[in-house]
């Protein structure tokens, strides 16, 4: 029901947004990039994997319907599609080597193919090297149907997030997190699952990536590959809430509002919130906004029966 | 070309010495390190720019400086996650990594700097070579220090508590080793490595904000080829690092743009050939 009418708010923004304010809707269009993306990393992270790098995908998606559209002569809808396949792609070969073993080899495995993505996008001469890409506009100067499509796209991995979260999977992805010696000996396939789950995960990445090549018209290997995005990615999933589908869309609103505040305070230094809030959130709430919230609501409920509400969780993040 | 490769082996073994040991002793992976590393670099330019200390001479304050702030680090967060899933350790010290990068685009701005002492241009004969002084010496006392630490990890009192830890941390506390107080001095020594290599760099050539996840990654590269928590093996990972980016330099057309990805290859091909370590 809430999830309907969030929903239908959502759909009627660009409408009432348009006429009047035309900077808010591109800043709810960024909001919903940022969502998107979160949602995706968090759909990895239930598996217990730490992927540093989700702008390597991004990156990937948008350089690959850049690529397909600006030489190949590709229709831009099959260029994101197919930004999308490839990062899917490369996400289960690059999964299948590196997450056979402990996290820590995955986690550093995604940093450094990021930025070794970057370093082979500035070298080639086809990709543009460090000048960049200039790319053709999905639905030009159109900005409300710009904001639907991304919308869509969020709604499409949002009921991903649900479906995986109560069908089997659920159990699977969170036995693995929480030790995966007990789930292979439960018989499950710990590492076909991780590298479904990162090939998921990827899957969206690279289709916002591509997204965002042809509506912002231009990429450059520095932006594509950006360390924030990568670390909004995550970051947001953590605040808001993790493991769950409303708590990454929590946590990137509120990033993302803050930060477009912030930038205009620090300039480029404006990640560094982003850190703190990473250390403070880990250290005193590893539930995240959601967290906060169950458990207020804990409390109130207790009251209500005069009895003292245990407490939830125990740092699981 | 060898020789190259072989003297910036040199600087990379002091750069990943620390990571190896605190992956080592605490089995905390901090991704953070560079930004150590970062951090004692640009007291290096500034000691050097504010009140002319050479980098050189600069050695026993920096390491002082990067070990208290290693150690409170430590204490006031990493020493909180110890028991914590590995995600949570790992996020915490990227956050942190994250926080003090930014902190020096804000107060620093992100352009190079570069200490330039007045020795930076002077070349010595070496045999058929000719090579910078800054790098022979750079070289020198990166080995200098890296192989002291060898010598504490060996002979030391401290240093065979630290070996105690990391092989059996129950069982040392069980022979009276103060786990905790290891673990701090452990990770302040690390910082304090990183904090010395930073000097170095300054020395050596330019620092900015931006190096420090350069050196994260490729002293990741470094102790995957070791064998995670194989400290000796460091100087001989720094060398195939060393040798291999020296080599796509001078041969591959355009070779400084694709050297910049060699820690890539290196650390996909060890995954994939031999997960536990090429030196182990």
């Amino acid at each position: 029901m809430a999830g309907a009418a969030l929903l239908a708010a959502a759909a009627a923004l660009p409408f009432w947004l348009n006429r009047t304010q035309p900077y808010f809707l591109q800043l709810a269009l960024n909001v919903l990039i940022v969502a998107v993306l979160a949602l995706s990393w968090d759909l990895l992270a239930r598996t217990g994997q730490l992927s540093l790098a989700h702008a390597a995908f991004f990156g990937l998606g948008a350089y690959t319907s850049a690529l397909l559209t600006t030489r190949a002569g590709v229709p831009v809808v099959a260029g994101i599609v197919l930004g999308g396949l490839m990062a899917t792609a490369v996400a289960a070969a690059l999964g299948v080597l590196t997450l056979r073993l402990r996290g820590i080899y995955f986690a550093i495995a995604t940093l450094a193919f990021s930025e070794t993505l970057r370093v082979i996008t500035k070298q080639l001469r086809f990709t543009g090297g460090s000048a960049g890409l200039v790319t053709p506009p999905l639905l030009p100067a159109n900005l409300p149907a710009q904001y639907l499509v991304i919308l869509g796209i969020l709604l499409l991995a949002a009921l991903t997030s649900e479906l995986v979260n109560r069908s089997r999977w659920h159990f699977a992805f969170t036995a693995i997190r929480t030790n995966e010696e007990v789930a292979a000996v439960m018989g499950i396939d710990v590492v076909r699952f991780k590298v479904l789950a990162f090939a998921i995960s990827a899957f969206f990445a690279g289709l916002t990536g591509a997204f965002y090549a042809h509506v912002f018209l231009f990429i450059n290997p520095f932006e594509a590959y950006s360390l924030a995005i990568s670390v909004g990615a995550l970051v947001a999933p953590i605040f808001g809430g993790l493991y769950t589908t409303i708590g990454p869309l929590l946590g990137a609103v509120a990033l993302r509002i803050g930060e477009e505040t912030l930038r205009a305070a620090l300039g480029s230094g404006f990640l560094i919130i982003y850190g703190l809030i990473l250390a403070a959130v880990i250290l005193y709430m590893p539930r995240g906004l959601l967290g906060l919230w169950t458990a207020a609501a804990a409390r109130r409920h207790a009251g209500e029966r005069g009895v003292t509400a245990p407490v939830s969780g125990n740092g699981q993040a | 070309m060898a020789i190259f490769g072989v003297l910036r082996s040199g600087l990379y073994s002091l750069a990943s010495v620390g990571l190896a040991l605190s992956v080592g002793v605490i089995g905390v992976v901090n991704f953070a390190h560079g930004e150590f590393l970062m951090l004692g670099a640009y007291l290096g330019y500034w000691l050097f720019a504010s009140y002319g200390i050479d980098p050189l001479a600069a050695i026993p304050i920096g390491a002082v400086a990067l070990f208290l702030l290693g150690g409170a680090v430590h204490r006031l967060g990493i020493q909180r996650v110890l028991r914590s899933p590995e995600l949570n350790q790992m996020l915490l010290t990227f956050g942190i990594s994250i926080f003090l990068q930014n902190l020096a685009i804000i107060l620093w701005g992100g352009d190079p700097r570069t200490a330039a002492v007045g020795y930076k241009a002077q070349s010595v004969a070496l045999g058929p070579f000719t090579v910078g002084f800054p790098q022979l010496v750079v070289f020198a006392v990166a080995m200098t220090l890296t192989l002291s630490l060898y010598a504490i990890l060996g002979g030391s009192r401290i240093g065979k508590a630290m070996r105690a830890v990391a092989q059996n941390r129950v069982g040392a506390s069980l022979i009276g080793i103060e786990v905790d107080r290891i673990y701090l001095l452990t990770f302040g020594l690390s910082t304090a490595l990183a904090g010395m290599a930073g000097l170095m760099i300054a020395l050596q050539l330019s620092t900015s904000p931006f190096i420090g996840l350069l050196y994260t990654l490729k002293a990741f590269a470094i102790i995957v080829m070791a064998g995670l928590g194989n400290i000796t093996g460091v100087i001989y990972a720094s060398l195939v690092l060393g040798l291999s980016e020296a080599f796509v330099e001078f041969y591959v057309p355009q070779g400084g743009g694709w050297a910049e990805g060699v820690f890539f290859v290196l650390i996909l091909v060890v995954l994939l050939v031999r997960p536990r370590g090429l030196f182990r």
